[in-house]
């Protein structure tokens, strides 16, 4: 199936809360022929060692980048939200050293490599784009560090909830401090370093605290300021031109 | 290896029975801690809420009951996984 307009509409909302875009590269960005494919959950979109010819654009859904120990033990990297390409790096490191697979069902669309080169070549200012991505990639990974490394596991899952916050309010997809967050607390767990337990009195305390209420898969911050002093948490490292996001 | 188990309060603000863990020479290996409700599919399991020596890092496992723990954890400290 061939590109559909409506679904690079996510991938412009995305590009567009990082940089200001022109017209005539939106019109370019539309012009790229997707192949649209449902995933459901907790499936491999691409996995260590693969040697992908295309990349992912997360239309709708929630996937996440990760490695599996040889023990079996799952790291999670990144969590990936509509309008991402997770695996864009795939373009210039051609075999992939983690996995990127599905939390829940995902309406994704693939990109031809060959396709995103040639956008690239006749629209140089859209290439400083994706590399501009990339970067806050490195960033948004440089503060899962700081987290891993040296902050409570408390202040961590503050963190990541604010983190989420920002990033999807970016693309329009949160609502009155709530958005849709359909992870287990063993995910959570997965990419915080803790343990699924330590988790679940963790997500205790920030309700007894009453900083976030999370129902079935509806997470709302009820104190937005108190969440990100929790949390330590300055939007800077996300590097947003959308400043009604922050 | 047979352990030795003896009754504690733990500190953690929410699951406070817990059991000390101690190997053949005495020596305290592991803290225990028994799972209330709010856990889903893990209430009334024991969770590794410490380990030292080989039980020390960043797993945590639960076990079903005592006996499962006993197993578990001597099974680490043998150096198994």
């Amino acid at each position: 199936m061939e590109g559909i307009h409506h679904h690079t509409a996510a991938l412009i909302r995305k590009l567009e809360s990082i940089a200001p875009l022109a017209p005539e590269e939106k019109a370019a960005l539309l012009r790229l022929p997707l192949r649209l494919k449902s995933v459901p959950a907790h499936q491999d979109i691409v996995s260590e060692g693969d040697r992908p010819c295309e990349s992912c654009l997360v239309v709708n859904g929630l996937a996440c980048r990760y490695i599996l120990t040889e023990e079996g033990k799952r790291q999670i990297l990144s969590f990936h939200i509509s309008g991402d390409i997770p695996d864009l790096q795939s373009l210039h490191l051609t075999t992939m050293d983690h996995s990127l697979g599905t939390l829940v069902p995902c309406q994704l669309a693939f990109i031809r490599h060959e396709d995103l080169h040639a956008l690239m070549r006749s629209h140089p200012r859209l290439g400083e784009l994706f590399w501009r991505d990339t970067l806050i990639d490195a960033a948004v990974f440089r503060q899962w560090i700081v987290g891993l490394g040296r902050r409570e596991a408390h202040s961590r899952i503050a963190h990541l909830l604010c983190e989420l916050l920002v990033r999807l309010r970016a693309v329009e997809l949160v609502e009155d401090h709530a958005f849709t967050l359909p992870i287990t607390q063993g995910e959570l767990a997965d990419a915080l370093g803790i343990s699924a337990v330590h988790a679940n009195r963790v997500l205790q305390d920030l309700r007894a605290e009453n900083l976030i209420t999370w129902r079935g898969d509806t997470l709302k911050v009820l104190d937005w300021q108190g969440l990100q002093r929790a949390g330590e948490f300055d939007p800077t490292y996300l590097h947003l031109v959308k400043k009604e996001a922050l | 290896m047979s352990l030795t188990l003896r009754p504690v309060r733990v500190g953690t603000g929410s699951d406070e029975e817990g059991m000390l863990v101690f190997d053949e020479e005495q020596r305290l290996v592991a803290v225990l801690t028994h799972l209330g409700e709010n856990y889903d599919g893990a209430s009334g399991h024991w969770y590794l809420e410490a380990g030292f020596g080989r039980l020390d890092g960043p797993d945590h496992p639960t076990y079903a009951d005592l006996d499962a723990a006993r197993e578990g954890i001597s099974q680490r400290l043998a150096g198994g996984k």
